[in-house]
């Protein structure tokens, strides 16, 4: 039985910073779903503000990086959608007010 | 997934050559504005060699090393053969460095500038074409991409021709070459590449997203249509057929503005960096362009002519550029020496990559030199004129201050 929890893996990735926009991806909204198994492997589905950033490959890896840092975690997979495509209201109410959306 | 742009990211000692010299020779153009006169005529040579020393060496230049960079991420494939742009850059150099003296000095080094730059073109356009032959992506930047690489090269060889034409080794009219070459580079290469460049950067750093494309799509196809049918008008010499391209394009702009006004209406992104500043100052003077352009055919007044030119040049195409500089060279520079040490230690926001003084103080002295050059022109006034020169030179100082140290920034 695995303890790892999705908010724990959230938690990791929340330290991953977009360097444009200054915010962590889990704020931004950008972590759509962490899927844990009983082995621990978990299974990371994100998606990036936009489709052509130059970043894509790197912020994946720093994902990927973020979660394996996590104490007794498994295999780590990263993958990218983009259904549904990311608009600002799934970012935090802090991130709204900082970029003026609210 | 999604084929992904950053393994093919060019390395920053290609790039940063061309964003150094291309802010370098902005510098000059607007030190060289400053003994001109508000009166001219296009056919001049020493307003040859000031377009030649802005488009070549400032535009060209920032728009190839952009390029570099952005050619992957539009077609989400890597280079054909990247390291060319090692060559393309001192050929760029010295062809336009020889080009600007020729025109100022010595017509007889025009045909050898010329030659520099009609290959380093040709092989920006051919590596370009081989870039694109490796993606099966067919959006329309992408076709925009092809096209305007097609352009380009009419648009050198036409320019190649003038080059000897004007040294004496070929007979040719140069007026009506001069307009098809003129008409083929700035709008078929420069205007296109930069709406296309605008529909990938601007939604990416405003953050607006579900927008409808359809105005982007007719601005593209009326822009295409309408560069070929003025390069054909000035080619075979019909000038009724120019005018129908006039009016194609600028129903293309239109539609282009429209499109942005789409775009701004989503965006995400409220804050008043430099960047928002520049795009709301470049498309004001978009706009303002063109209906001075509208009133230049009903009046005919010369002056109205070159504040539209001026207002195209300096605010709308300078104002793209000098925006985005301020995005995509603390990217490059965080990219490379900071990008491998995210999660190991702290590493800066883009945004503090930058003096926001000096960025603000370049804006403002630009917008005021901008306005003032371009009152100047329209009233043909020397003292207004000269003074606006004074205020871009003094915003361009500040351009080059801010941009040295971003590209310093952790070294």
């Amino acid at each position: 039985m695995c303890s790892i929890t999705k908010e724990a893996v959230f938690d990791a990735i929340s330290t991953v910073i977009d360097p444009e926009v200054g915010f962590n991806l889990v704020e931004m909204g950008l972590i759509y779903d962490a899927i844990i198994d009983e082995n621990c492997n978990v299974h990371v589905i994100m998606t990036l503000s936009t489709q052509g950033c130059p970043l894509h490959q790197m912020i994946t890896t720093w994902v990927k990086e973020a979660v394996e840092r996590m104490e007794d975690v498994g295999e780590v997979e990263v993958e990218v959608v983009w259904e549904p495509a990311w608009n600002i209201s799934m970012a935090h109410d802090n991130v709204k007010k900082a970029l003026g959306g609210m | 997934m999604k084929a992904v742009s950053s393994d093919f990211a060019p390395p920053l000692r290609l790039i940063s050559p061309f964003f150094s010299y291309g802010v370098i020779f902005y510098l000059l153009s607007m030190l060289a504005l400053l003994f001109f006169e508000p009166t001219f005529s296009y056919a001049q040579m020493n307003v040859a060699g000031w377009v030649h020393l802005f488009l070549l060496g400032f535009v060209m230049m920032i728009i190839f090393g952009a390029m570099a960079q952005l050619i992957p991420v539009v077609l989400e494939a890597g280079h054909a053969v990247v390291d060319v742009y090692y060559v393309i850059f001192p050929l760029l150099l010295v062809g336009a460095s020889l080009m600007v003296f020729g025109f100022w000095v010595m017509p007889a080094m025009l045909p050898y500038g010329g030659l520099l730059v009609l290959v380093a073109m040709i092989i920006f356009a051919v590596e370009n074409i081989a870039t694109l032959k490796k993606t099966t992506i067919r959006t329309l930047t992408v076709e925009t991409v092809a096209w305007s690489n097609g352009y380009l090269l009419l648009g050198i060889l036409t320019g190649f021709a003038i080059a000897l034409g004007l040294s004496g080794d070929l007979g040719i009219d140069v007026t009506l070459m001069l307009k098809a070459h003129v008409y083929a580079v700035l709008g078929g290469y420069v205007v296109l590449t930069i709406i296309g460049l605008s529909l990938i950067l601007i939604p990416m750093f405003s953050l607006a997203h579900g927008f409808e494309e359809t105005a982007i799509n007719r601005a593209f196809k009326l822009v295409i249509t309408g560069v070929a049918i003025v390069f054909a008008g000035a080619l075979f010499a019909q000038e009724w057929l120019m005018y129908i391209g006039y009016a194609v394009n600028t129903i293309g702009m239109f539609f282009y503005i429209w499109q942005i006004y789409i775009i701004a209406k989503l965006t995400v992104r409220k804050e008043m960096d430099i960047w928002a500043k520049s795009m709301i100052f470049a498309f004001g003077s978009l706009i303002l362009s063109i209906v001075l352009g509208l009133v230049y055919f009903m009046s005919g007044k010369e002056g109205i002519l070159h504040a539209s030119v001026w207002f195209l040049l300096l605010g709308f195409i300078s104002s793209m550029i000098t925006g985005h500089l301020y995005k995509i060279v603390p990217f490059l520079v965080w990219f490379e020496r900071f990008a491998p040490l995210v999660g190991k230690k702290k590493v800066p926001m883009l945004h503090e990559m930058y003096s926001k003084e000096g960025a603000s103080m370049m804006f403002w002295f630009t917008v005021t030199g901008v306005v003032l050059g371009g009152l100047g022109l329209l009233f043909e006034n020397d003292i207004l004129f000269k003074g606006g020169a004074s205020f871009l030179f003094a915003g361009a100082i500040f351009l080059f201050i801010t941009m040295r140290k971003m590209l310093a920034y952790g070294k």
